[in-house]
């Protein structure tokens, strides 16, 4: 591995020597593997000797799966333009909110199909994205510091929320799911709108890794990542990429919001519950890895979901970080980035 | 040191001086024209939908009462409402009150949650203005031994206890038994003491609460994990308390679930009663109970000011605003009644009050306790019916029959 790595966008394999790909799994793999096998010895030994109910707990775990995917969809947006750009993305959970709103607009005003408005957001919230970057951030792309461009996703989060406020106003709205109703696996409940969220979810995962790994956007995109300044100097428009990758990073977040819609109740406040948890999702999955984002977002909601038969109220979610502390503090570069 | 001691002191006692200057000054001033009413709401963040309503909902009594020619005994004065914007926090509730009585306000109304009323409640009681409140649940706010505060609506023990005692009546007027019930809460304050008190009246009257389930506010976007944890014990009924989000996910699981139990029956639920609730839930909200206070749907005064309202400004008017809409009847009835906008003979005035016809629906006027708690306020119950929530019981307030076991 190259010790200059910084951002990972796919995976540590893509700066391993290609001769020993095929033998060797790398760190990440190693580490991915082995939290997937702690976690399944965990699940059993709550099965064996938990003291719940074997059914209670397999609801536990297909919800925890489930509200996991939801997790890490929420999470892809903002670990791509971290991983680009460097920038903290504050006005994620604000354009979760849009990207949901925008579905309602569009289901309420012209009768559409709920996952047809989804698909329909999408190059919308690119184009938002796409037009915030090159108009707004890339002014302040110059910056040393951290601050303004994180004090301007934070003014912009503070724009939508109320703009949506002063449009729809306060009061709690939905959309119907074109597809109800639920599946049963082994006595457990699992709802075809999440199970459709959880599909987005990996859907979204692997359109992005293929996106970065195969085409020639992706190639300029890791280019920028590794090195602004080589990638220009090779004649590469750094600001557009840039650009492109809000517009991709705000895609992701179109995708989620719409597909979060069939099962929220819409405030124009609803992203920022994801918004916390995306952040630690995001740093423990390893800043700007998509395995990462996905796994971290499936261990979250595991973990909160199982910790509840346990712990009950917000003691599942101090569980999340009470072992967020301990993994950064065994392993600060995350499960699945790089070391720098 | 003793100097400085002194300074200070002088300064205090100037300060109060003013004050009391300004509010005895700006009494006779006013007392003839227009006499202010201050309301604290959430206009702005993640509460702003209710907030707003329940302002437009303060706004719309004002004009009422204007209309109708003003406060009597003093010369026809007219009301005037001036907006604070608690923003949802406690510290910005309190800044704006303050700023809102030294403004000229001779009393104030709000303000939806229990911390914000808990940080107003104190700053009226040191202005000596009496607070009106129109919503928050939570006991304590009247626990503090206040002179100034008074509240028309159930506190959260009342709920509990009343919400027991109709599941117990409405079982027997259906020829049921309730024997077990699991409780789903969101944890603190709030839900903590709803449940509390259920629980204590409930065992009193043979219900045992076989499960109490507690989940957070914050980051809870699935409930299925709950619900089934609630159904380990096979209970009769699954009890809920909670806010809009979360009770609503807490349905959807029942739903999906499709349990073996007589109903699901919310205490203080932000949801199941709510306008938007049916729709949001859709055939999940079928049959749902809830026991709550709610405006009263048989009263053709309540059902005028709901017409006028939702004509007015294109929104329902949902049970919050109608009282911020009483509150202010309140507050009007004390300036009549006392003859004066002094604000501490209007808060005499009020705690002496007997006002008939409630917009809410329960027995007997609205009358206050020491606490300034309203003595008749109690709970009724309500159903969701082919989409419409009725109210069911009891039968003096029913506009639909009650349909039990519920059909989950």
């Amino acid at each position: 591995m190259t010790p200059s790595t910084s951002n990972v966008l796919i995976h540590d394999t893509e700066t391993e020597e290609p001769t020993r790909r095929a033998f060797v799994l790398s760190p990440a793999w190693k580490v991915s593997l082995g939290v997937t096998a702690l976690a399944i010895a965990a699940l059993a030994l709550i099965y064996l000797v938990g003291d719940r109910a074997d059914s209670l707990v397999t609801q536990a775990i297909v919800t925890g799966l489930l509200l996991g995917g939801v997790y890490a969809l929420a999470s892809l947006g903002l670990t791509l333009i971290f991983g680009v750009l460097g920038i903290v993305n504050f006005a994620q959970g604000a354009m979760l909110s849009m990207s949901m709103f925008i579905v309602y607009f569009m289901v309420s005003t012209f009768g559409m199909n709920t996952y047809l408005a989804v698909i329909v957001t999408v190059p919308i919230m690119f184009g938002f994205g796409w037009l915030f970057q090159s108009t707004l951030m890339n002014r302040l792309s110059g910056d040393s510091g951290h601050e303004r461009p994180l004090l301007v996703t934070l003014g912009l989060s503070l724009l939508i929320i109320n703009t949506l406020l002063m449009i729809f106003g306060g009061r709690p709205l939905s959309v119907d799911a074109p597809i109800e109703g639920s599946l049963r696996i082994l006595g457990a409940i699992a709802d075809y709108p999440r199970m459709i969220a959880f599909g987005g979810a990996v859907i979204v995962a692997a359109a992005l890794a293929l996106i970065l790994k195969k085409s020639p956007l992706g190639l300029a995109i890791r280019a920028v990542s590794e090195n602004n300044e080589g990638a220009s100097l090779v004649g590469i428009n750094v600001r557009r990429i840039y650009a492109l990758t809000f517009g991709l990073g705000s895609a992701a977040v179109a995708v989620a919001g719409g597909l979060l819609t069939p099962f929220t109740s819409l405030i124009p406040s609803v992203g920022d519950q994801y918004t916390t948890l995306a952040f630690v999702i995001v740093v423990l999955g390893g800043l700007g890895s998509i395995p990462g984002a996905v796994i971290g977002g499936l261990f979250i909601g595991l973990l909160q979901t199982v910790g509840s038969l346990y712990l009950p109220g917000s003691g599942s979610l101090l569980l999340v970080f009470v072992v967020f502390v301990l993994i950064l503090f065994l392993r600060p570069q995350g499960l699945l980035g790089a070391k720098k | 040191m003793t100097k400085r001691i002194l300074s200070a002191a002088a300064i205090v006692v100037a300060m109060f001086g003013v004050t009391a200057c300004s509010t005895g000054g700006g009494d006779t001033a006013s007392a003839a024209d227009t006499i202010m009413i201050g309301s604290v709401h959430p206009l702005s963040g993640g509460l702003a939908g209710v907030g707003g309503l329940m302002n437009d909902g303060a706004k719309l009594a004002i004009e009422d009462i204007n209309a109708a020619g003003g406060i009597e005994s003093l010369d026809g004065a007219l009301l005037e409402l001036i907006d604070g914007d608690s923003q949802g926090s406690a510290e910005t509730g309190q800044s704006e009150a303050q700023r809102l009585i030294s403004a000229g306000a001779v009393a104030l109304v709000g303000t939806y949650q229990s911390d914000v009323t808990q940080n107003v409640a104190s700053v009226a009681e040191r202005a000596k203005v009496p607070l009106v409140i129109d919503v928050a649940v939570d006991d304590k706010i009247l626990s503090q031994g206040y002179q100034y505060s008074f509240r028309i609506q159930p506190d959260a023990s009342s709920m509990g206890q009343s919400g027991a005692n109709e599941l117990v009546a409405m079982a027997a007027a259906s020829d049921l038994t309730i024997n077990t019930v699991s409780y789903i809460h969101i944890e603190g304050a709030f839900g903590g003491s709803v449940f509390e008190a259920f629980k204590a009246e409930a065992e009193g009257l043979g219900i045992t609460v076989a499960k109490e389930v507690t989940y957070s506010g914050t980051n809870f976007s699935d409930a299925t994990t709950q619900v089934a944890d609630a159904l380990t014990v096979n209970p009769d009924v699954i009890v809920v308390t909670g806010y809009f989000p979360d009770n609503l996910l807490v349905a959807q699981a029942v739903k999906a679930m499709s349990p073996d139990i007589k109903a699901v029956y919310g205490i203080a639920s932000g949801a199941f009663d709510d306008s938007s609730f049916p729709t949001s839930a859709g055939e999940a909200a079928s049959g749902i109970l809830s026991a709550n206070y709610h405006y009263s749907a048989t009263s053709d005064r309540a059902a005028d000011i709901r017409t006028r309202f939702e004509a007015k400004y294109g929104k329902a008017m949902e049970t919050s605003a109608m009282l911020s809409y009483q509150a202010v009847e309140v507050i009007a009835a004390g300036l009549e009644e006392g003859a004066s906008a002094d604000p501490v003979e209007l808060r005499d005035a009020i705690s002496g009050l007997s006002l008939e016809d409630p917009l809410l629906a329960f027995k007997g006027p609205i009358e206050f306790d020491e606490r300034g708690q309203n003595k008749n306020a109690s709970v009724i119950v309500m159903q969701v019916q082919d989409g419409v929530i009725q109210q069911v019981y009891p039968i003096d307030f029913a506009t639909a029959d009650l349909v039990f076991p519920t059909g989950q």
